[in-house]
C-alpha cells in the first residue's frame, strides 16, 4: 500500500473506534490500533523514528501502548512531525508562544482533518452538550477566519457549526467586546434560548474584570467551556475564583462550567464531567472539577520525570498522552505538564517543577514563564 | 567621595576576597566547609572557582574603568539573590565604588561569600579609613538618593524595585547565558578543550557560562565539534566533577537528551552532556548542567536563529572576528567577548553583565 492508502486505511479504523468507543463498544483494541499507528509512523517521521531507536523501542515485541516512546512536544518546534510532505497539509496548526519567533512555534501538520474533527466533537457531544442539539454561542476567541493556525479557533468554529443557532464572535484584534455580548446575551434572554458560551481563561478574566453593571445572566440549560491558561495575557485568578465569579455573573451553576484541556500537538481533548454529570449523562464519569475525563481514544498515564517511563495508576508524574486521532503525527507524545492519573480521570498540576535558579545563567523555567517555548 | 577613596575601597575589597581565596586562612577554611553545601558544587569545582575565576588580582586600570561605571550615592544598598558564589567580589566592589555606605542583602541559598567578605571588611582599619561602612541586613529600605543594585531573575528584580521610595537610582542585573562560536577556519578539536573549560567552571551556572554552540559550516563539521566537546568535558569528569543535580534539573535534563535522540544526536557523560541539532530550525536551551547544544550555522541564516534570544545574550566566545562572529557580534553589541576558554574571566571593569545594565531613576 502506498503512504496515503495506509494513512487513510487508519484513520477509517480510527474512526469507526471513535463511534463505537464514545458509545461503549469496541471495535478493536486500543493498543492494537496504536502500535499498528506507531509502526506506521516510525516509518514515515524521521525524528519519531530516531526516539524509538534510541529508546530501544521493539514493535515486534510489543503489546501494550505503554510501550511506545511518547515524543517530547518540544520536538514539533524544531521538526517537522508527520508522515506526508509539506504539499499534502491541509492544515497546519501552530501553538501560540510568541516570544521566540514565529519559527520557534510547534507546529502540528494535517493531510486531513476529518479524523480531528470527529474526535473532537464526539466528545464534546458527551462532555458538553449531552442534552442539547441547540444553542446560541457566544465565542470568547478569536475566529479561524482570524487566526488560521489555531487549533483552538479551529474547534470552536467546528462546535459552532454543529450546535450553533448562531453565533457571535466576540473577540477582535484581542479586544473582548462587552457590550456586544451584553446584546446577544438579552436576545438569548428574549427568546429563552440556551447559550454556549466556549473561551480561553485570559478572555473570562477581561469579562469579570469588566463586565461592570451589565446584566449577563444567561438562560436556563446554558453552560460554558473554559479553556487554557493566562500566558501573561491577563491577571492569574485561581480556577474556583474565576469559576465562583463566572458562575454568579452569568447566572450558571458551578457545574455547568467545564474546564477544557487540549494541545496544539494533540487531536482529542478532556474535559471536566461536572455537566454531564449534573444532567445525568455521565456514568462513569467523575463531576468534580479539577478531575479531566479523557475519551476511550485517548490513553493518559503520568511518566517519571526522569526516566520518562509510564508509572502507576495514581502517582504523580508528567503527562503522556497515547492519542488514536493522531494519524499523521506521532501517536505518543510526552508533555512538560504535571498530573496525576486515576479511575476518576486526570488531575492537572501545572508544569513540572523546574530547576533550582543557583546561579545567574538564564533559567529553562524563565522561558517558559515568557512564554518562549 | 573622591575618586581615589572609591578606589581604595576596591581594593580592600579585593584583598577580602583574596583572603577568602587563600586555603589557610581562617576565611579560606570556613569558604571551603560551607561552600559544597550550599551551592551543590563538588569540592573540586568551588577549588578551581577559587583559584582561577575569583578575581582577585584585577590590573590598576582595570579597578579605574570599575569606579567610573559607577555613580556616586549617598548609600548603595546590593541584593544578591540568585549569582554564582564568587559574584558578590565584584557586587562588593561596585557597591563600595558607588558609595561610602553599603548595605547588603545576601542570597538567602548562598550567603557564604558575601558574610565572609562583609566580616573581612569589618575588621578592615583602611576600609574604616577610607570612610567605608558595611552591613548585612534581612531586607533593604532604600531611600530617595540611594543607589540599589539588584542581581537575580526577570520576576525577582520585579518584585524587588516594585514600589520604590522616588529617586532611587536602580541598577538591575538580570540572568542570561553565553554563546560560543567556532569559526570556520578554527582546529575544532582546539576549541573544543578550551569551551570545555568555559562550560565547567560553576557548572555552567553563570550568565557568562556558554550553553550553545554555533558551529560555522555544515552539520558535518557540527559533528565534529560535538564529539570533540563530549571528549574534552569527560576529561573533566574525574578532577572536576560536576556537582549535585535537583529533580527539576534531573527532569529537564531528560526532556532535553529525548529531544535531542529524536531530533539529533545527543552524548553524555558522568559529569556532561553535549546535543546536536544538525539542521536547526529553532534554538533550544540546554539545562544549565556542563550541557551544550550545538548546531551549524553561518553569517546568512544565524540572525533567525539567535534573534529571538539575543536579549539574554550575556557574553560570546570567540576564537576569530570574521563570518559568522561578526554576524552574532552585529547581534548582541553589548556581550562580552573573549577567547574560548576564556569566558569565565571577565576583566574586572564593571558589571559582568554588560548588556545595557538596567538604569532607572526611580522618580
Amino acid at each position: 500500500m502506498t503512504l496515503r492508502q495506509t494513512s487513510e486505511s487508519l484513520h477509517l479504523r480510527v474512526r469507526r473506534f471513535i463511534e463505537a468507543s464514545v458509545d461503549g463498544a469496541a471495535t478493536e483494541r486500543f493498543d492494537d490500533l496504536a502500535l499498528d499507528i506507531a509502526r506506521f509512523q516510525t516509518t514515515h517521521v524521521p525524528a519519531f523514528a530516531r526516539y524509538g531507536k534510541a529508546r530501544g523501542v521493539d514493535f515486534d515485541a510489543m503489546a501494550d501502548a505503554r510501550g511506545i516512546a511518547a515524543l517530547p512536544v518540544d520536538v514539533f518546534r524544531l521538526a517537522r512531525i508527520a508522515v506526508h510532505t509539506p504539499d499534502r497539509d491541509e492544515r497546519v496548526f501552530r501553538t501560540s508562544g510568541t516570544s521566540q519567533g514565529k519559527e520557534a512555534r510547534g507546529e502540528h501538520p494535517m493531510r486531513t482533518t476529518a479524523t480531528y474533527e470527529l474526535a473532537a466533537l464526539c466528545w464534546a457531544r458527551r462532555m458538553l452538550w449531552p442534552d442539547a442539539r441547540s444553542f446560541d454561542v457566544l465565542v470568547l476567541a478569536p475566529s479561524a477566519a482570524e487566526v488560521m493556525d489555531s487549533s483552538l479557533s479551529f474547534m470552536i468554529d467546528m462546535f459552532v457549526r454543529d450546535v450553533g443557532h448562531s453565533a457571535t464572535y466576540l473577540v477582535q484584534e484581542h479586544v473582548l467586546d462587552l457590550d456586544r455580548m451584553e446584546r446577544a446575551v438579552g436576545d438569548a434572554v428574549r427568546r429563552d434560548h440556551p447559550v454556549l458560551v466556549l473561551g480561553t481563561s485570559f478572555a473570562f478574566v477581561h469579562l469579570i474584570d469588566h463586565v461592570g453593571g451589565r446584566d449577563m445572566r444567561l438562560p436556563l440549560g446554558s453552560r460554558v467551556m473554559q479553556t487554557g491558561g493566562f500566558k501573561g495575557r491577563s491577571r492569574e485568578v485561581r480556577p474556583e475564583e474565576l469559576r465562583g465569579k463566572l458562575s454568579t455573573i452569568l447566572g450558571l451553576p458551578e457545574t455547568h462550567i467545564v474546564g477544557e484541556y487540549g494541545m496544539t500537538e494533540l487531536s482529542s481533548q478532556l474535559y471536566e464531567g461536572t455537566l454531564a454529570a449534573a444532567l445525568g449523562f455521565g456514568a462513569g464519569v467523575e463531576g468534580r472539577h479539577g478531575v479531566y475525563v479523557a475519551p476511550p481514544w485517548l490513553r493518559v498515564d503520568a511518566a517519571d520525570p526522569v526516566t520518562l517511563e509510564p508509572l502507576p495508576h495514581g502517582q504523580t508524574g508528567m503527562l503522556r498522552f497515547v492519542d488514536l486521532a493522531n494519524v499523521d503525527s506521532v501517536v505518543a507524545v510526552q508533555t512538560m505538564d504535571l498530573g496525576r492519573v486515576t479511575d476518576a480521570g486526570v488531575e492537572l498540576f501545572g508544569r513540572a517543577p523546574s530547576a533550582m535558579l543557583r546561579g545567574c545563567s538564564l533559567a529553562v523555567e524563565d522561558l517558559l514563564v515568557a512564554g518562549g517555548l | 567621595m573622591t575618586i581615589d577613596s572609591a578606589r581604595a575601597r576596591v581594593w580592600c575589597v579585593v584583598r577580602a576576597a583574596r583572603r577568602v581565596q587563600d586555603a589557610s586562612d581562617e576565611l579560606g577554611k570556613d569558604a571551603r566547609a560551607r561552600l559544597p553545601h550550599v551551592t551543590g558544587l563538588t569540592d573540586e569545582s568551588i577549588e578551581l572557582a577559587l583559584r582561577d575565576h575569583f578575581e582577585t588580582h584585577p590590573t590598576d586600570e582595570e579597578i579605574d574603568a570599575l569606579v567610573s561605571s559607577t555613580t556616586h550615592a549617598v548609600a548603595c544598598h546590593i541584593v544578591l539573590s540568585a549569582n554564582v558564589f564568587t559574584a558578590p567580589l565584584r557586587a562588593l566592589a561596585l557597591g563600595v565604588a558607588t558609595s561610602e555606605r553599603v548595605i547588603v542583602r545576601p542570597s538567602r541559598r548562598d550567603p557564604v561569600v558575601t558574610e565572609l567578605l562583609v566580616r573581612a571588611l569589618a575588621g578592615d582599619a583602611e576600609f574604616a579609613a577610607q570612610g567605608g561602612t558595611i552591613e548585612m541586613v534581612e531586607r533593604v529600605r532604600p531611600e530617595s538618593s540611594h543607589a540599589l543594585h539588584v542581581y537575580g531573575s526577570d520576576d525577582s528584580i520585579e518584585a524587588i524595585t516594585k514600589g520604590l521610595p522616588l529617586g532611587v537610582v536602580v541598577r538591575a542585573h538580570g540572568t542570561g547565558f553565553g554563546v560560543a562560536v567556532v569559526g570556520v577556519d578554527v582546529d575544532v578539536d582546539h576549541v573544543a578543550e578550551a569551551l570545555s573549560r568555559d562550560v565547567v567552571v560553576f557548572d555552567q551556572r553563570g550568565c557568562l557560562s556558554p550553553r550553545i554552540a554555533f558551529v560555522e559550516g555544515d552539520a558535518l563539521r557540527a559533528e565534529k565539534f560535538a564529539l570533540a566537546l563530549h571528549e574534552a568535558l569527560a576529561s573533566w569528569s574525574e578532577r572536576c566533577p560536576r556537582g549535585v543535580m535537583d529533580a527539576g534539573l534531573l527532569g529537564e535534563i531528560s526532556q532535553y537528551s529525548a529531544t535531542m535522540q529524536a531530533i539529533g544526536s545527543y552524548w553524555f557523560g558522568t559529569s556532561h552532556a553535549v546535543g546536536l541539532d544538525p539542521a536547526p530550525r529553532a534554538l533550544v536551551l540546554a539545562p544549565a548542567a556542563r550541557i551544550v547544544h550545538v548546531v551549524p550555522a553561518n553569517a546568512s541564516n544565524v540572525a533567525t536563529l539567535v534573534a529571538p534570544w539575543i536579549r539574554y545574550v550575556t557574553a560570546v566566545g570567540t576564537n576569530d572576528d570574521q563570518g559568522l562572529s561578526v554576524a552574532i557580534l552585529r547581534m548582541a553589541p553589548l556581550a562580552r567577548v573573549s577567547r574560548l576558554g576564556f569566558m569565565q574571566r571577565p576583566r574586572f571593569d564593571g558589571p559582568v553583565d554588560r548588556r545595557g545594565t538596567r538604569v532607572d531613576e526611580n522618580c
